[in-house]
């Protein structure tokens, strides 16, 4: 018997550790599937728009649909399908059409934090996640309607 | 204490530990397998196989290790007509008060046979008995031995399998303590698969989908 237990205690160990393996490896899959790491892309505020690009490195040829929250609220969303020649000259997309504009936002006058976020679905489409599209971009809104970057003027 | 003494009450006690590891284990393994593979891979539901398999390796190394044939773990007929007599009030009752409760709570009962579902249902009854009372059982009586608090622990652990269903942990709880008493008494798996299929075949097909929330258990309840 005591050599029977002893058995007993290896396949214990063991079955312990293969399910360890087993929950990592459904961990990494999981994150793959839900936060795949292939959106790439860049938003900043211009004088009248919060405007960037997205690819999906997964499917290049593919339009991706992005959402702005600003300051933590649902704004829009849109499909990044606009001419971005810039894009495809610096090498992070196949071809141009794949630029996003949201018109200039809504908000009071002041100091906001925009940040556009990549939809993707998963495979059975009963779930969706976001991925933050580059930095947040704060920006201030001034009076007349337009907007200035924060973020670049304090790069500069 | 003497030598003798001491190493009889060492192994009862690490017998108690291995038995209650195994518990452990086999428990762990449906939980991954509801927690984990069923809801975050509802496509890849294959993947369901290697914790099962997990388990159920775990539970015939067990059996060979205890000792134990087919026979003492309840697939047999010798004691059938016994522990089926045994089951058959309790059985129906509740049955009865389950429909009885359905209906008083102001939910219609209608009859939604599935044939898939039906023909599944004696399987997948038979080898859920077996896993909770062929080898739960049987371990928690190397624990606490026959009686209450092991019956206790099967009705806890069975009821926790199918959390966070709350009709369904309710009525797993009252079936684990009826299931568990009986399997102590008349060790008989057959008889056990049949009770437990008669009250599946009411609670899933009489019973609305609102109140059972079709069955889900583990994060696929949440939707």
């Amino acid at each position: 018997m005591k050599e029977a237990a002893n058995t007993l205690v290896r396949i214990l160990i063991a079955k312990s550790v293969a399910e360890t393996l087993l929950v990592g490896v459904i961990a990494v899959l999981f994150f793959l599937e839900a936060f795949p790491p292939f959106f790439h892309g860049w938003g900043e505020a211009t004088p009248r728009s919060i405007a960037g690009w997205v690819v999906n490195d997964a499917a290049p040829w593919d339009r991706v649909e992005v959402q702005i929250f600003i300051d933590e609220t649902f704004m829009g969303n849109s499909l990044a399908d606009r001419s971005r020649p810039d894009v495809v000259a610096a090498g992070w997309a196949r071809d141009q059409w794949h630029g996003f504009e949201f018109p200039s936002p809504a908000v009071e006058p002041g100091e906001h934090e925009a940040r556009v976020y990549a939809v993707h679905a998963g495979i059975e489409g009963t779930k969706r996640t976001l991925q933050l599209i580059g930095d947040p971009i704060r920006f201030r809104r001034n009076a007349d309607g337009t907007l200035v970057d924060l973020n670049s003027r304090m790069i500069r | 204490m003497s030598h003798e003494a001491r190493e009889k009450l060492t192994a009862v006690v690490s017998g108690r530990l291995l038995a209650g590891w195994e518990i452990v284990s086999v428990v762990i393994s449906a939980l991954l397998a509801e927690w984990v593979v069923l809801s975050f891979f509802g496509r890849s539901r294959w993947l369901v196989v290697v914790p099962i398999a997990l388990g159920l390796g775990l539970m015939l190394a067990s059996h060979r290790a205890y000792g134990e044939t087919a026979k003492d773990l309840g697939f047999r007929f010798d004691n059938l007509p016994a522990a089926l007599r045994i089951l058959f009030v309790p059985t129906i009752t509740v049955i009865v008060v389950m429909l009885l409760l359905t209906w008083l709570s102001g939910n219609s009962l209608s009859f939604r046979p599935s044939r898939s579902k039906l023909l599944f249902l004696p399987f997948w009854a038979l080898f859920q008995q077996y896993a909770l009372q062929g080898y739960i059982n049987r371990r928690a009586q190397v624990i606490f031995g026959r009686g209450f608090a092991s019956v206790l622990l099967v009705a806890l652990l069975f009821a926790l399998l199918h959390l966070p269903n709350p009709v369904l942990t309710g009525l797993t709880f009252v079936g684990g303590l009826l299931w568990a008493a009986v399997y102590q008494r008349y060790p008989n798996l057959l008889a056990l698969a049949f009770s437990h299929s008669i009250a599946a075949f009411f609670a899933s097909f009489f019973m609305p989908p609102s109140v059972l929330n079709g069955l889900r258990v583990g994060f696929k309840y949440f939707g």
